[in-house]
Order: C-alpha cells, then sequence, then structure tokens
C-alpha cells in the first residue's frame, strides 16, 4: 500500500508544544495532592544500620515517611531481561541493603514539593560500608563471560562464523585496535515524573513512559493487585532513549505513599537523582582484529567486548549482532563479557549496542583503508553484502551502497584529499572529512489494534505504542488520512495509555514497523466491511447512508515468524518483539554518515561544521518527523563522540558530574549543517508497508565518522570517546 | 530547600542595615542566578535574603565616561554586554560577559552577583559524602585526589584547588578596574585585583568583603588598551559551559610593537589571574607567534598539575597567545 512516497507534512503536536499545551506527567494536579522527595544513599556499598527520621517528620507540610522498615512488604519487579518487568531487579526501599551511591533509601511525602525536599535532605542514615568496585579497570573485578551466564541461549550466546581466528592469522593485512566507550547518561528534558492516584481501589499512575503495560504488570506484581486495578496514562514523553522502557525504581513508592495517605502522590526525580535511579549506557571497552586480503576484502573480524554490568543483574550485551553484520565478512568471532560493578543496573540507551560496535568497527575499518591506500568510500562499497554472513539468509533489504554513493555526491566526497592534514580553512583550521556506516535490526512487535469509524467522519484508533517525540502520532496520522481520506483533525490516537489496547514496550526501533503495518491492516479490515454497505464517495458517509453510527474492527498481528503464543506475553506487558532474523531474511536498517570536522591550529578545539546523512529505513511514513529523527540521532552522536561522559570517582561510586551544567550535552552552538536524505525504497518483506526503523540506526555511525575526521585532519588515531582538546594537544 | 525570610530592600542604607543586623545568615540577593542554585543543593543555606535588586540606580551603567566606565552593580550581564560602546571599545569585557553561562542566565545574572560566583567543583556542589574544606572547614578536600579535571593549576593550596568560574571578573582584573563597596562603616573602594582571595589555609573565605558590604559598582579606568583586546575562553561546549582555560587580553600597540600589554587568565585559578610577568615580557617586542607563545608560557610559569588537569597548562599558554594574536588585528 505504501507503493508512492509519503508527503511532507507537519508534526501534528508541534502547534500544542510549542505553546506549552501538551500535558505531560509532572503538569498533572489534583486537589489535595500530596508531594514526594527520595532520600538516597551516600556509601557505594553496605547495609543501612540505623535511620534517623526525627528531623524530615519535623519539617512543617510533611506527611509521611516511608523507609524499608515500612516497605518490606512490596514484592520485587523482577528485570527486563529476566521476565519481569524492572529496568533493574531490586526494588529500592524494600531492604537495607545498598547496592549502589544514590539508591533511594526514603520517601518523603509532604504538603509542598519544597518540604518534602528539605524532609528527604534530613533524613540521616549510618551505614555499615563494604567494599566496592565501579570501573572496568577496578583491581580483582569480577569479570563473567556472557556466554557462561545465566542469561538465555541462544540469544546471548556469543556470535560466530567460520574460523575467524585461523582466517585472521592468515590475512595479508591484520589491523588490531582496542576502544573505549565512557558511561554515559540520556538525559530527557522530561524528568521522571508520576503522579499516582487511588480511587475505589483503582491505581492511576500518569508516567511518561515507553512502556505502559510494563508499569501497569509490574506494579500489579509489586503491590500483589490484579493488573485490572492499574491504569497508566502516558499519552506524551518527554523523550525516552531506553531511559523509560521499564518499570522505574520511584514508581511504586509513589503508589504506596498514594495508598497509604489516601490522596493522590506526585512524585518528580531530580536531575542529579535521575543519574543513579534509572538506567544509563555502560562503560565498555572493545578489542578488535580485523584480517583482509591485500586487495581489501575484509576476511576475518574478532571482537571482544568487556562491558559494565551491576553486581544484581547480568544486563547482557549485543555488540556482536551489528559488528558480524556490517559488511560481507566470511569469518566472524564475538566474545562479549559483562563486569560486575557496584552501580545500578545499566540499560538501552539509544544504539545501546551498535553505537560503541560500530565506533570500534568502524574506526579499524578506515585505519584498513590507509593501510591500503584505498579510498575509505570505495573500500567500505567493495566489501558490501546482500547475504547475512551470520545465518547465511539474504537480507530482506539493504541499501546500503546506495546510502554511500548518496551521501558521498551530496557531501562533495571526492574533493577530498587523501593524506592526513592535507587540507586546511582559511584560519589555519585543519579540515577532516571523516566517513562511517551504521545499521541497526529491522524489529517488529506483535500489536492489537482498534479501528472506529464514527457517521461525523471522526477516526479513532488505538495501537501499542507510545509517542516520545519521535514522532510516531504523525506517522500513524499519515496512513489514517491516506486510507481513510480522513483530515488530520478528525483523528484521536489512543496510545501510550493501558485499557484500550495492549502498551506494549516501544524501543529498539521498532514502533513504526509495528504500529503502521497494524493501521494498515486495520484500514483493510475496515474498508472491507464498509464494501457491504451503500456505496458513497466517503467511507463516513457509507455509514450514514446505511445508517450507522459508528463502525469498528480490531485487528492482531504477529510480527513474521512470531507464534501466536506471543500474545500472551504482549497482553502481560512483557517483550514480545522479533528481529533481527525473521524465517527465510534478516532485516536492517542502514546509514551512512559523512562529517566534516574543523580542529583548530592551536587551542585544538573540535568543530563539526556539517554532516551529510544518507538513511535507509524502508518507506518514510512522516518525512518530516524523519528527518528530525535522523538530525537528532547525528547531534546524539556528535554529544556521544565529543561531549558526553558521566564521571566516576571510584573512591565515592556513583556518578559525579550529575547535572546538566557539568554534564556536557551539545548545544545549539555546538551544531552546524546537517543535511539528510533517505533512500525511501520499501522494503516489502518484512511488511506491508514497507517500512523498517529509523530512530536508533540515525545515531550509529555518527562517532566513529567523526573520529575518522580527527584522523583525517590530524593524523592522529583517537580509540576512547569523547575525543576531547587534551586528545589533540 | 529550608525555609528562609525573604525582605525587599528600598535603599542602599536599608539593604546594609538588614544584613548587618540579621546576622550571619543574612544574605544579599541580587539576580539569584548562584545563590538560589547553591541553595538547592544545599552549599548555601542563608535564614534571611534582603533584595536589592530595587535599589535605585544599581542596575544603571555608563560607558561613556571620558575617565572611566562605571557599571552598577545591579545591571545585566546581557544588557552590558550587549552595549554597543563595549562591543566597539572594549570587546574584553563585552566578550567576557557574552562567553558567560547561556541567554537566560544573563538576563537575571547581575555584574555584582557575577562577581561572586562560588566555584562549579563538583565536590563542592555534591555535598555528602564529599569532604569538602569550602563547605564544612577542615573536612578535608576530595578534589585533590579526585577527578581535578577542572580545578586549578594556579594559586592551589593544600586545603583547596577549586577554580574561579567567573569570566567577567578576569576581563576586569585585565583591565586594572575597582570596586565600591559599601558596609555599615561606610564606603571603600577595593582594586578587583583584591577582591578575590586565593585559598590558603581558610578556603571558605572566598573574597575581602564582608558578610555585611555589599557592592555598589564597578569601575573601569578608560583606557585605549580596550580597543585591541579579547577575552578568549576555550571550554568543552561552544556555549553554556565554564572555561578550561580562558584569557582577557589587552594591548597598545606601536606598528608591531607592544607598548602596553594586560593578560589575566581564568579558568585555571583559585581566584582571577592577573598574568604580569607575560605583560613585562611583551612590552617593547614585536608581536610575533613567538612572542605571543613565550608569553603564554610566561602566564602559566609555576603552574601545578594535579591529576587529570596538566593538558590545561599547556592548553592556557596556547589560549594567551591566540588571544594575543586576535587583540592585536583588532589594534
Amino acid at each position: 500500500m505504501s507503493d508512492t512516497a509519503y508527503p511532507d507534512a507537519p508534526r501534528i503536536d508541534a502547534h500544542d508544544k510549542v505553546r506549552g499545551a501538551l500535558r505531560y506527567a509532572a503538569d498533572e494536579a489534583r486537589p489535595g495532592m500530596s508531594h514526594a522527595a527520595l532520600a538516597t544513599a551516600t556509601v557505594a556499598r553496605g547495609t543501612v544500620l540505623r535511620i534517623d527520621l526525627a528531623a524530615a517528620r519535623a519539617v512543617p507540610g510533611v506527611r509521611l515517611v516511608l523507609t524499608h522498615e515500612e516497605l518490606a512488604g512490596l514484592k520485587q519487579p523482577g528485570f527486563l531481561m529476566g521476565g519481569g518487568y524492572g529496568f533493574q531487579s531490586i526494588q529500592p526501599v524494600t531492604s537495607s541493603r545498598i547496592a549502589y551511591r544514590g539508591q533511594p533509601i526514603a520517601l518523603v511525602a509532604a504538603d509542598s514539593p519544597e518540604a518534602a525536599a528539605e524532609g528527604a535532605r534530613l533524613v540521616r542514615a549510618e551505614y555499615a560500608s563494604e567494599p566496592h568496585q565501579v570501573t572496568l579497570d577496578a583491581p580483582e573485578v569480577d569479570i563473567v563471560a556472557q556466554a557462561d551466564s545465566p542469561l538465555p541461549k541462544p540469544m546471548f550466546a556469543d556470535v560466530t562464523a567460520g574460523e575467524a581466528d585461523t582466517a585472521y592469522a592468515a590475512a595479508a593485512i591484520r589491523i588490531t585496535a582496542e576502544f573505549r566507550h565512557p558511561p554515559q547518561h540520556q538525559n530527557p528534558i522530561e524528568m521522571l515524573s508520576t503522579v499516582a492516584e487511588w480511587r475505589d481501589g483503582h491505581l492511576t499512575v500518569h508516567e511518561g513512559t515507553q512502556n505502559a503495560e510494563a508499569i501497569r504488570h509490574g506494579l500489579a506484581r509489586q503491590l500483589g493487585i490484579e493488573p485490572a486495578r492499574i491504569t497508566v496514562r502516558s499519552p506524551s514523553a518527554g523523550g525516552g532513549f531506553g531511559q523509560k522502557n521499564s518499570l522505574q525504581a520511584h514508581t511504586v513508592l509513589a503508589a504506596e505513599a498514594a495508598r497509604r495517605l489516601e490522596r493522590p502522590v506526585k512524585l518528580v526525580v531530580s536531575r542529579a537523582q535521575i543519574f543513579h535511579d534509572s538506567s544509563f549506557r555502560p562503560a565498555s571497552r572493545h578489542r578488535i582484529r580485523l584480517g583482509a586480503d591485500a586487495a581489501g576484502r575484509m576476511q576475518a573480524l574478532i571482537h571482544e567486548t568487556d562491558s559494565q554490568t551491576s553486581r544484581h543483574d547480568f544486563f547482557p550485551t549485543q555488540y556482536t549482532e551489528l559488528s558480524a553484520r556490517l559488511y560481507g565478512i566470511a569469518s566472524f568471532r564475538g566474545r562479549e563479557r559483562l563486569v560486575r560493578t557496584d552501580v545500578q543496573t545499566p540499560g538501552y540507551m539509544r544504539a545501546p549496542y551498535e553505537h560503541p560496535a560500530a565506533f570500534a568497527v568502524e574506526c579499524c575499518v578506515d585505519e584498513l583503508a590507509y593501510r591500503l591506500g584505498q579510498d575509505p568510500v570505495a573500500l567500505r562499497l567493495a566489501n558490501d553484502t546482500t547475504t547475512d554472513p551470520i545465518t547465511g539468509q539474504p537480507y530482506s533489504s539493504r541499501h546500503l551502497a546506495e546510502c554511500l554513493r548518496r551521501g558521498a555526491a551530496r557531501f562533495g566526497w571526492d574533493r577530498r584529499s587523501m593524506e592526513p592534514g592535507s587540507m586546511r580553512a582559511g584560519d589555519g583550521s585543519l579540515i577532516g572529512w571523516g566517513v562511517a556506516i551504521g545499521a541497526y535490526k529491522a524489529a517488529t512487535a506483535a500489536a492489537i489494534a482498534k479501528l472506529r469509524l464514527s457517521a461525523d467522519g471522526a477516526v479513532t484508533f488505538s495501537v501499542g505504542g507510545h509517542e516520545m517525540g519521535q514522532g510516531i502520532r504523525t506517522a500513524i496520522s499519515a496512513v489514517l488520512v491516506r486510507r481513510l481520506g480522513v483530515e488530520p483533525g478528525r483523528i484521536t490516537l489512543e496510545i501510550g495509555s493501558t485499557g484500550t489496547t495492549p502498551q506494549h514496550l516501544t524501543a529498539g526501533s521498532w514502533g513504526t514497523a509495528t504500529t503502521i503495518p497494524a493501521a494498515e491492516e486495520a484500514c483493510d479490515t475496515l474498508l472491507r466491511a464498509l464494501e457491504a454497505l451503500p456505496s458513497r464517495p466517503s467511507p463516513a458517509e457509507r455509514l450514514r447512508a446505511a445508517g450507522r453510527p459508528h463502525l469498528e474492527v480490531e485487528v492482531s498481528r504477529c510480527a513474521p515468524g512470531q507464534p501466536d503464543a506471543v500474545m500472551g506475553r504482549l497482553t502481560s506487558g512483557l517483550p514480545a518483539a522479533i528481529g533481527p532474523a525473521y524465517p527465510g531474511y534478516v532485516s536492517f536498517s542502514h546509514v551512512a554518515h559523512f562529517v566534516e570536522v574543523r580542529v583548530e591550529p592551536a587551542t585544538r578545539r573540535i568543530r563539526v561544521p556539517r554532516v551529510v546523512s544518507v538513511a535507509d529505513c524502508g518507506r518514510v511514513i512522516s518525512p518530516r518527523t524523519a528527518a528530525s529523527q535522523l538530525r537528532g540521532g547525528v547531534v546524539w552522536g556528535i554529544g556521544a563522540a565529543l561531549r558526553e561522559v558521566s564521571e566516576v570517582d571510584p573512591r565515592y561510586g556513583g556518578f559525579l558530574n550529575a547535572d546538566l551544567a557539568e554534564y556536557v550535552l551539545p548545544v545549539h552552538a555546538d551544531i552546524g549543517t546537517i543535511d539528510v536524505e533517505f533512500v525511501d525504497e520499501p522494503d516489502p518483506q518484512l511488511n506491508g508497508a514497507g517500512v523498517k526503523g529509523l530512530g536508533e540506526v540515525a545515531m550509529v555511525g555518527v562517532a566513529p565518522a567523526i573520529a575518522n575526521a580527527v584522523h583525517h585532519a590530524t593524523g592522529r588515531r583517537l580509540r576512547e570517546l569523547p575525543i576531547r582538546v587534551e586528545n589533540l594537544l | 530547600m529550608r525555609p528562609f525570610a525573604y525582605a525587599r530592600a528600598e535603599t542602599e542604607a536599608a539593604a546594609i542595615r538588614a544584613v548587618s543586623a540579621g546576622g550571619p545568615g543574612t544574605r544579599f540577593l541580587a539576580g539569584g542566578t548562584t545563590l538560589y542554585d547553591l541553595m538547592k543543593v544545599g552549599a548555601e543555606a542563608p535564614e534571611r535574603l534582603v533584595d536589592i535588586n530595587a535599589l535605585p540606580g544599581l542596575a544603571s551603567f555608563d560607558t561613556g565616561g571620558r575617565r572611566e566606565l562605571v557599571f552598577g552593580a545591579g545591571a545585566r550581564m546581557s544588557d552590558v554586554a550587549a552595549d554597543p560602546r563595549l562591543v566597539a571599545e572594549y570587546p574584553v569585557l563585552s566578550d567576557a560577559l557574552w562567553k558567560a553561562a547561556s541567554q537566560q542566565l544573563r538576563n537575571m545574572a547581575s555584574l555584582g552577583g557575577n562577581l561572586l560566583q562560588r566555584t562549579r567543583c563538583a565536590y563542592f556542589r555534591g555535598g555528602e559524602p564529599f569532604t569538602c574544606n569550602k563547605r564544612a572547614p577542615g573536612s578535608g578536600c576530595a578534589a585533590r585526589d579526585g577527578i581535578d579535571r577542572g580545578h586549578a593549576v594556579l594559586g592551589g593550596s593544600e586545603a583547596c584547588i577549586a577554580t574561579y568560574p567567573g569570566d567577567w571578573a578576569v576581563a576586569l582584573v585585565a583591565l586594572d578596574a575597582v570596586v565600591d563597596v559599601a558596609g555599615p562603616n561606610g564606603a571603600r573602594t577595593i582594586p578587583m585585583e583584591a577582591l578575590h582571595r586565593e585559598p590558603g589555609a581558610t578556603p571558605e573565605v572566598e573574597t575581602s568583603l564582608a558578610r555585611d558590604e555589599m557592592i555598589l559598582r564597578i569601575r573601569v579606568p578608560a583606557t585605549q588598551l580596550g580597543r585591541a583586546s579579547t577575552y578568549h575562553k576555550i571550554r568543552d561546549r561552544e556555549s553554556y559551559a565554564f572555561a578550561l582555560a580562558s584569557a582577557a587580553v589587552a594591548l597598545r600597540m606601536e606598528g608591531e610593537v607592544v607598548r602596553e600589554a594586560r593578560v589575566a587568565l581564568g579558568g585555571l585559578a583559585t581566584r582571577p589571574w592577573r598574568a604580569r610577568d607575560a605583560e613585562r615580557g611583551l612590552v617593547g617586542q614585536r608581536l610575533t607567534a613567538e612572542a605571543a607563545r613565550a608569553a603564554g608560557d610566561a602566564a602559566l610559569r609555576g603552574a601545578q598539575p594535579g591529576h587529570h588537569n596538566s593538558f590545561r597548562i599547556e592548553l592556557g599558554a596556547r589560549t594567551v597567545a591566540d588571544a594575543l594574536m586576535i587583540a592585536r588585528q583588532r589594534a
């Protein structure tokens, strides 16, 4: 049905956003509502011995203080990757154990946010401290091979193909290097915030999330009540980026406080606390060995990783799922290990594995190009493939070469001179041009959708999906507009809130590939049902002619290859997604990034005046929000490559620079021109709409393109992020 | 947030009386961009605030005087930064304001309050579990063996290596500014360079102001040096970041030869840092790249690196050298 390109259409919530009219969870206010704040642990590991609440309780307006002594009865949420719902397995404030600095130890609820914060500040705890380890290099740190861990196989088994060690040893050209990526934190502008309200035994939770169903079912488990007694509302979240992909630690605390106070409770986690109260991108290191023949045909790749996890959970990694597939390399060996540290459990921050993996591999590919004296774009084109090297299956679509060719043309790549340091700007700055590619699995989740057409022409559509700002509402609208001929203003989208259809996790770039085919199928079903009614020019007129007030259809879709049983997971708030391997084929989105950097001659500041990015994400449903997502991904890549690091002082644990002044995200002045283009070729094998994912692949490859550009400018290979002035002085 | 009392003063005398009589927990409040922030992180806990924003004339400024430029302590950073005469004739002053903070903060922050901005040291701001001699005198300095990438390489002590974060004060120090202050015992004038103190053994004492003394105005001698000047700031991003290294530079040139030079450093020291050795070395010299670099080296002479900040000694020298070349082009 998507055989023609979609037109550019405005973001449907843009007007509300710029007027501040869109409501987020923290905007909710109720008569008699209490405000809650969290007190947090100051030790990196240990046990709470005593907790003194007298001063906190004495603050005027404080109504309730909850510690582990009151909340020991709350159940644990279970870990998202272990059959549960939480970003980590442990629920703070249910025991005296302290697993990391910054872990909440008490909740204080009061009549005002100020009184709650003051009460939380006055909670005094005494601890028995224990030795802790918070870095990959900590002495005697516990390193676990993922293949030997309890994580499920084959999902988290080591990825292998061919005889990589033998092929590498025999290769004419061998590149070996180690790369390091620091811990980094998502900082969505919307804080973690919850308003919890009980009415007649029914709990309503307002919280910006990517996974309303997990909050609902996770809370039900924690509180010991039926999921039917819980509603979670998240019509709009102010950015997610993986931080809001599961049940947060603070949510049940707000719910429990509201239950005990018999009044609504609002809990907004402070920015500093967010650095310790939700997941983050773990520190990782990557050892790469890349072998090629003398002509530049890549023959072997070995990718060994160490990635930070918490002591209480194995946050699995899949760095090699990507690195094995960037090129048609016959022999591959991956080995992924987890380093157990005393932190909250890390998690899925935008392009969680693909961005660090692409950084490591794509820098080595650039190094190979220089070893061979080959143009970096030509080398990449020569190593492209149409067959997945791991499964031997074909790709459902792979337009990587097209991304590279179009990007090179747009960027003016043919004017690049190969020699490092050979291009200079008028002000004496060194100019560097770098390229790198990225890919991201094209995953799909199961979905149930309901479509209702009223005789007055209004359309209501519900499907599992969350709007975090990426534009999913605009994309779904575009399909309904095209298929039903309805005006955008007549469409009501019920997404992000539980109750109508299961609100499955929106993550992993599967939002569009999940909701758009469901919307198409619902439209097909509705239009078929209308066939039985008198013929009129528009669907609404047919309803009116038949005297029907409305027509409603429901569709239920498994992704290709999913068993029907996956619907049980969908309706119980568990992940129900599949990909990249489908029966008979493998699906990925692809991207090529071209970056210009300028390095100041003396003080060595690195600027990124322009980036050209061309993506293959299948059919583009919403060109405007897609372009915005791609540009946003590039900005993330610039931040990850040149700015962001969550600083760790090993003596204290936790994170040091826990605010937006000191955690250096890019600002507008850091961002130059970002010129984006889409191949916009539908992938009909993956789904009828031909859509793959975009949000994550957008970021993959930006960091290595920058690092490669820095090499082109300076001759320096920098293998640890972020790259800052001190690395070039 | 701890409860505090708030009062708005109508006159200078009433403001000073209120702060003086109020005792140690009473503080002046101007733009609030530093004080409120520090109150939120618990580094400041005043009991009473005396708001001086309504004081008549405090926000006025005059950049047209033949002998001196006069800036009321209550003038907003953004208003002064955009002053056309300052932009044209004293770019070092305008640049220093433009390159500080963000537009929103500059719209709120006052010139006098900006001088008194406290350090961004994460251990100072973080409170428990970190030790900090500023926050709890005698408790120790967590920064000395910690993440000290942003900490001072000049003017530090065993007790404290926290960097003075401001930009405006650095430019003022370069131009021999003075501050007029008033307190219960009358008015006095303090050279800018004497306003801030090195930490020594008492890092909690950051300035030579008494608690109940209020900055009324800042005066800058009118000078031809202003024209050939710049505030060059190197930081981790292009806006809304504190300096890794900065240099306020002003020159009086005769042809290629430096007749007079001013050099001050920001972001590198525990207070705004005038680099007189660098200035002396430049006078009478042709301003070549080599001479500029030598001035940079002289400015950083004696710098003491910690664990993660030694690069800022080299960066500081290069920043001074680049600043001199930028200023020269404006001569």
